[in-house]
């Protein structure tokens, strides 16, 4: 499962970084994989953002190495790579085009195409009014279009963005989503690194989870959440569920449309749902494996491993 | 390091504080009323000092034959030299030869220090009472009042037994006739202001441009850490870049302002007479211009890496303007201490702030309009100015390296130290030296 380091687009083994007595990233190993979306997930202080500066080259680590792109980062890499990070902003008495402009050179893309690009992507995210306007002169959620727009412009094969969708309603997330997600169909490979769980179970292909510089979650999406799974089922429809072989015990929902039946020792999901199959007084509407959704595994891993971090993952 | 990327922030430092309303401000408003009310000032000044220190000795080149009566002590003596023999007989080319080399000789003493000034009585001084006098410093009244006693006491000396004196000639014992010492064209009292006026106008005039750009510099920097862009500029060009970037755009800037001012002054020199006489005497040869060049831009990029690193290291613009506004106060204390200039520009004052790196360049250019400095001064002041600047220059590299991700937290002191003492900076970019162990490089 462990691909060798060239053919990553990021490749972190053993990565510590101290700061004085304080460790902020322990021993860490992980892959992006070209192409994918994957997410780092982490409570607050957990040492993303030391991570991403690390493989961004900003912060140097004390021990292990990072590779992006197979190699160590240059700076013909880094023009590859288009950051968001989570504090964030832009020269603010500059026109909206002049700042997308000096920020797609300085990527190596010339004058002229930067800002044919920049006057696209603004009138594709609906502020070709305010080409010329000061960034001061945006609403909040307009300045984070535009720091998308700034981190995507030079068509990088590599976007990295700490908390892309702080700060967005609804409609704008929905926005920057179709952006990535057209990106990624190109293969561009997208690190992103949230709090939003929902985000990350709709998009990511893969996951990391940190907690106190630690490694905590790793692999994919699913693999992460079956890992989590206990032996149950949902299931919506009619029938007296409790009469099943294998099952122990019923967990009505609040809602009272679907019920939770838990499965005793070496009854499977499987077995049940043949038994549901073979008895025509049950009426199935829905069945699924019950696996906890992202948020609760993180609450769950973050708020149990203050002390003692428990290994896993790919 | 990418040449590309150093001119791209070049370009936009350039362009960005060029349109800076507080620029077009300082480019032209201030100096403008400033010189007026310093032109102001000092025409009412100059010409009033009350005593004679800086005229000890004066050398006296008597054309028409008329001195007798030099105190043997006194401040003037008869100029002759071992060198120069008397003409004899009555050749008027041989004659004209003689007193000729004599002015050379003399010209030469007075700028090896030797003589303060000196005077040449005119041939027809009997009939225009004409006194030609030369020298490279200030010209108070009193001297003139002091060349006027001495003439009159000659005339007593012979008159009226030996020498037949129109009676204007008593009333009016000399006529003096400021020359300057080079061209030997007359000076007129306008153009002895501005052989006073014009270094300090100069050094004005580049103080106003740097210290304006260098705090626009620091600023830049405080805006770019308060807005939280040093991360997203960090992945796309290295911090020495992006400093010596904006540390040329800035430059640019400063001597676009001063380019500005000259050409202005040179359309004001154009139009008006009396403007062309103020810079008639312009003191500097055109080696000097050169090395005025070469002391600001050194001074500049002193101050400039000084601001940038201020900037790097503080969290707000408000706390950059205070630790600026040191440094801006001890560039400023030659212009402060102007007067100990005018007065003895080769005291130990002016002396200590020729020598100290932050005042050197203002004190030097002062000092040229008002002394002789001897070759050796300039070399120690240039050496110091450049030791300081590539030592401001490593220090303001380090702090902004450290300093720029440092959002809402000020780079101590302490906490600096520690970071040079570890040998490396905590924030460096590829290819910058590695930290053990650190990404493969």
């Amino acid at each position: 499962m462990t691909a060798t380091s060239n053919d990553c687009a990021i490749s972190v083994q053993n990565v510590t970084k101290r700061y004085g007595s304080f460790t902020a990233v322990s021993d860490l190993t992980f892959e992006v994989r070209p192409g994918e979306i994957f997410a780092m997930l982490g409570p607050n202080g957990a040492g993303k953002t030391t991570t991403l500066r690390m493989i961004l080259d900003i912060l140097k680590p004390d021990t292990g190495s990072i590779t992006v792109f197979g190699g160590p980062l240059t700076d013909a890499a880094k023009d590859r790579i288009g950051y968001l990070p989570e504090e964030r902003g832009l020269y603010r008495d500059v026109p909206v085009l002049d700042v997308l402009t000096y920020l797609a050179q300085l990527k190596g893309v010339s004058h002229a195409e930067a800002q044919r690009r920049a006057i696209a992507m603004l009138k594709q995210v609906g502020l070709e009014a305010n080409i010329k306007s000061k960034v001061s002169e945006l609403s909040k959620g307009m300045q984070q279009k535009v720091q998308i727009i700034a981190t995507v412009l030079h068509r990088p094969d590599l976007v990295i963005i700490d908390e892309p969708f702080a700060g967005l309603d609804p409609v704008n997330t929905q926005m920057i989503k179709d952006m990535l997600y057209d990106m990624n169909r190109e293969g561009v490979t997208i690190v992103m690194s949230t709090h939003q769980m929902n985000h990350v179970e709709e998009m990511a292909d893969r996951l990391l989870m940190i907690d106190h510089g630690h490694r905590v979650l790793y692999g994919t999406v699913q693999e992460v959440r079956e890992r989590f799974a206990e032996n149950a089922v949902v299931v919506e429809g009619t029938g007296d569920w409790a009469a099943l072989p294998g099952v122990r015990s019923v967990e009505v929902s609040e809602t009272g449309r679907e019920v939770v039946l838990h499965l005793g020792d070496g009854a499977t999901p499987n077995a049940i749902m043949q038994a549901l199959a073979a008895n025509p007084t049950y009426q199935v509407r829905r069945f699924e494996l019950a696996v906890p959704s992202l948020t609760q595994i993180f609450i769950q891993v973050a708020g149990g491993n203050n002390h003692g971090h428990s290994r896993q993952g790919g | 390091m990418a040449w590309h990327k150093i001119v791209l922030v070049l370009k936009r430092e350039y362009w960005v504080n060029f349109k800076r309303k507080s620029f077009l401000f300082s480019a032209f408003g201030v100096p403008l009323l400033t010189l007026v009310a310093m032109f102001l000032i000092i025409r009412f000044t100059t010409g009033r000092e009350t005593n004679l220190d800086a005229y000890n000795r004066i050398g006296v080149i008597d054309r028409a034959g008329i001195v007798t009566a030099l105190a043997p002590e006194g401040r003037y003596v008869l100029f002759t030299d071992p060198a120069i023999p008397a003409p004899h007989g009555d050749d008027p080319a041989a004659r004209e030869a003689y007193f000729a080399a004599l002015e050379d000789a003399a010209r030469r003493q007075m700028e090896a220090g030797e003589l303060d000034a000196y005077l040449v009585i005119a041939d027809d001084y009997v009939l225009s009472g004409r006194v030609d006098l030369y020298t490279m410093r200030n010209v108070p009244a009193v001297l003139l009042n002091s060349v006027r006693d001495l003439m009159r006491e000659q005339l007593s000396a012979r008159a009226p037994d030996t020498l037949p004196l129109p009676p204007s000639r008593l009333a009016s014992p000399a006529v003096e006739v400021l020359r300057d010492v080079n061209t030997d064209r007359e000076l007129s009292e306008t153009a002895l202001v501005g052989r006073m006026m014009l270094p300090f106008i100069f050094v004005f005039i580049y103080f106003l441009a740097s210290s304006t750009t260098a705090q626009f510099l620091m600023s830049g920097v405080v805006e770019e850490k308060e807005n939280r862009l040093m991360e997203i500029l960090a992945t796309s060009i290295r911090p020495l870049e992006l400093l010596w970037g904006k540390m040329l755009g800035l430059a640019a800037l400063s001597f676009t302002q001063i380019g500005l001012w000259l050409a202005a002054g040179l359309v004001i020199v154009m139009m008006s007479e009396g403007a062309r006489e103020f810079v008639t005497a312009i003191p500097f040869a055109a080696g000097d211009i050169l090395l005025v060049v070469v002391v600001f831009v050194i001074n500049f990029l002193l101050f400039a890496s000084m601001m940038l690193a201020i900037g790097a290291a503080v969290t707000a613009e408000a706390e950059s303007r205070q630790l600026a506004g040191i440094f801006t106060f001890i560039a400023v204390l030659p212009m402060a201490a102007v007067v100990t200039f005018f007065t003895n520009p080769d005291g130990p004052l002016p002396l200590f702030f020729t020598f100290f790196p932050f005042t050197a360049a203002t004190a030097l250019i002062l000092r040229f309009g008002l002394t002789t400095i001897p070759t050796w001064q300039i070399a120690i002041s240039l050496a110091i100015q450049i030791v300081s600047v590539v030592a401001m220059m490593w220090l303001a590299a380090k702090i902004f390296r450290l300093g720029m991700l440092m959002y809402g937290k000020r780079l101590t002191p302490r906490a600096f130290w520690n970071a040079l003492r570890e040998g490396r900076a905590t924030l460096t970019t590829a290819g910058e030296g590695a930290a053990p162990g650190g990404a493969g490089k």
